[in-house]
């Protein structure tokens, strides 16, 4: 018991040790559930265009980040609590999360698509139109779109929220749903995976990808903004959109 | 066949870090139960045997942490009551803490029900030979109380084991989190789930099985738990 003890306060001592040792660390809440932006690879470690950008920029700015799994539904209040310190991972900038939190200058704009099956004839007009099951990703703008569009125009389909994009994937080709209304990236990417599952147009404008952070945090802010910046006159912002955001 | 191998292969190679999830579920699961004892057997006690408010009391914090679901409790005091009263335990630790609390609410009353079981002519004889009432409870009381708990017990594990996955709507990386992210970069679903399922399943038949053993083992040579029941009613004709 007395060893163990002892083991334990080694590591705690080592952990706050080297906290004290290194530059700033900053913990980066991602969903873990959305490729190609933020997964988790095949080494177990989180990985990802956000996760990419997000390494380099720390990197250039001389600051540690640290990605963090964690569920959508609670990353802001996660944000707001102090338990992470910016969510880089595809987040969608939009009024009611603006209020909220500081959004950082867009970095990504995403179109928002309507995903029908391969063999499906079905068109966009007929999928928002139609007496349809409708699947689209729980607690995004998206979903808050689609829900004021049917209360405004009286239409007809049944919307059925998922925890991810590719759950509502899996569920299209279940055939549990007639059609998905979802970010572009997720759905290039389950394309490219070979997914049978086509892309019939766009439901809502587009989107721009911000990096939340906590309006007190002002120093963050200026820094991740300076990090894009940068990262987007480099090389290697093009080899990461090469690397993930092909679409093959 | 191809697209089963597949699968399999994919599985095989998620295991490792699935694996190392159900490391964090059997920490999480066993400081909340150890937690959860800690707290209930004491609130148990109380319940009987502590006077009016203080049964009361006992009682208003079984009916709030039963009363309300763990999922909502992990957020009610992850980013609210934690954080309000400046306590970082981290997220395996919170989770713990809160699986805990709320345990302790169920695992009391398991307790609760094995000390009423009890012919209450043990704690009077107890006394009878100049035992204190601390005593009695302890020497005599929970002894054979404790014993009675184990099978109501295992099934407190098995349900708080379950009840784990849901930390990770905090984050806790545990079993469910990382099937969770592995389905969703290699759109395996089913198979994975199904694995996850065997992990739960192993768990949960490992600690049943230890349960067992321990039950075997501290029984008392010639007491059955079934008899003790049949004690009470018919006083000293059984067991002779």
């Amino acid at each position: 018991m007395k060893r163990l003890l002892a083991c334990l306060l080694g590591v705690a001592l080592a952990c706050s040790l080297s906290s004290a040792a290194s530059a700033k660390t900053y913990v980066n809440g991602i969903d873990a559930n959305y490729p190609p932006f933020s997964f988790v690879g095949e080494d177990g470690n989180p990985t990802g265009f956000d996760i990419e950008a997000m390494n380099w920029i720390a990197a250039k700015m001389g600051f540690e980040v640290k990605h963090q799994p964690m569920d959508w539904d609670g990353i802001i209040p996660a944000l707001l609590a102090g338990k992470i310190d910016m969510v880089c991972s595809g987040m969608s900038i939009s009024p009611e999360r603006a209020a909220q939190v500081a959004f950082s200058d867009p970095y990504y704009t995403i179109s928002k698509l309507i995903v029908v099956k391969d063999d499906s004839d079905m068109s966009a007009e007929q999928a928002l139109n139609g007496k349809i099951r409708l699947g689209v990703q729980r607690g995004t703008n998206e979903h808050a779109y689609l829900e004021q569009m049917q209360q405004d125009r009286k239409l007809p389909f049944t919307l059925r929220p998922y925890d991810s994009p590719p759950m509502a994937i899996a569920d299209l080709l279940n055939g549990r749903i007639d059609a998905a209304a979802l970010d572009s990236a997720p759905v290039n990417n389950a394309i490219a995976m070979g997914r049978k599952i086509k892309s019939v147009g766009t439901f809502a404008p587009d989107d721009n990808f911000g990096v939340a952070i906590r309006k007190d945090d002002a120093e963050l802010l200026k820094t991740v903004n300076e990090g894009y910046r940068q990262l987007k006159a480099d090389p290697f912002w093009k080899e990461l959109q090469d690397k993930y955001l092909s679409q093959k | 066949m191809d697209a089963f191998l597949h699968s399999l292969t994919t599985v095989f190679n998620a295991l490792p870090y699935i694996a190392q999830g159900a490391f964090v579920t059997i920490v999480m699961v066993a400081g909340a139960l150890s937690l959860g004892f800690l707290l209930g057997l004491p609130l148990a006690v109380a319940q009987v045997y502590a006077p009016r408010p203080v049964r009361m009391l006992v009682g208003l914090y079984v009916w709030f942490f039963r009363g309300v679901p763990v999922l909502l409790l992990l957020f009610l005091f992850y980013f609210g009551l934690f954080n309000v009263i400046g306590l970082d335990l981290g997220m395996i630790g919170s989770s713990c803490a809160v699986l805990g609390l709320a345990s302790a609410a169920y695992q009391s009353q398991i307790f609760r029900g094995s000390i009423q079981s009890l012919p209450s002519g043990q704690f009077k004889a107890g006394r009878a030979l100049g035992m204190t009432d601390m005593q009695c409870i302890r020497s005599v009381v929970l002894p054979q109380a404790l014993r009675i708990s184990i099978p109501a017990w295992s099934n407190e594990y098995s349900i708080l084991l379950k009840d784990s996955a849901m930390c990770f709507a905090l984050g806790t990386p545990e079993i469910m989190a990382r099937t969770h992210f592995v389905a969703s970069r290699t759109y395996e679903y089913l198979p994975l789930y199904i694995a996850a399922g065997c992990i739960y399943f192993l768990i949960t038949l490992a600690g049943i099985t230890l349960l067992r053993r321990l039950e075997r083992r501290v029984r008392i040579p010639g007491c059955a738990a079934p008899d003790m029941t049949g004690d009470s009613a018919g006083g000293m004709q059984t067991g002779i």
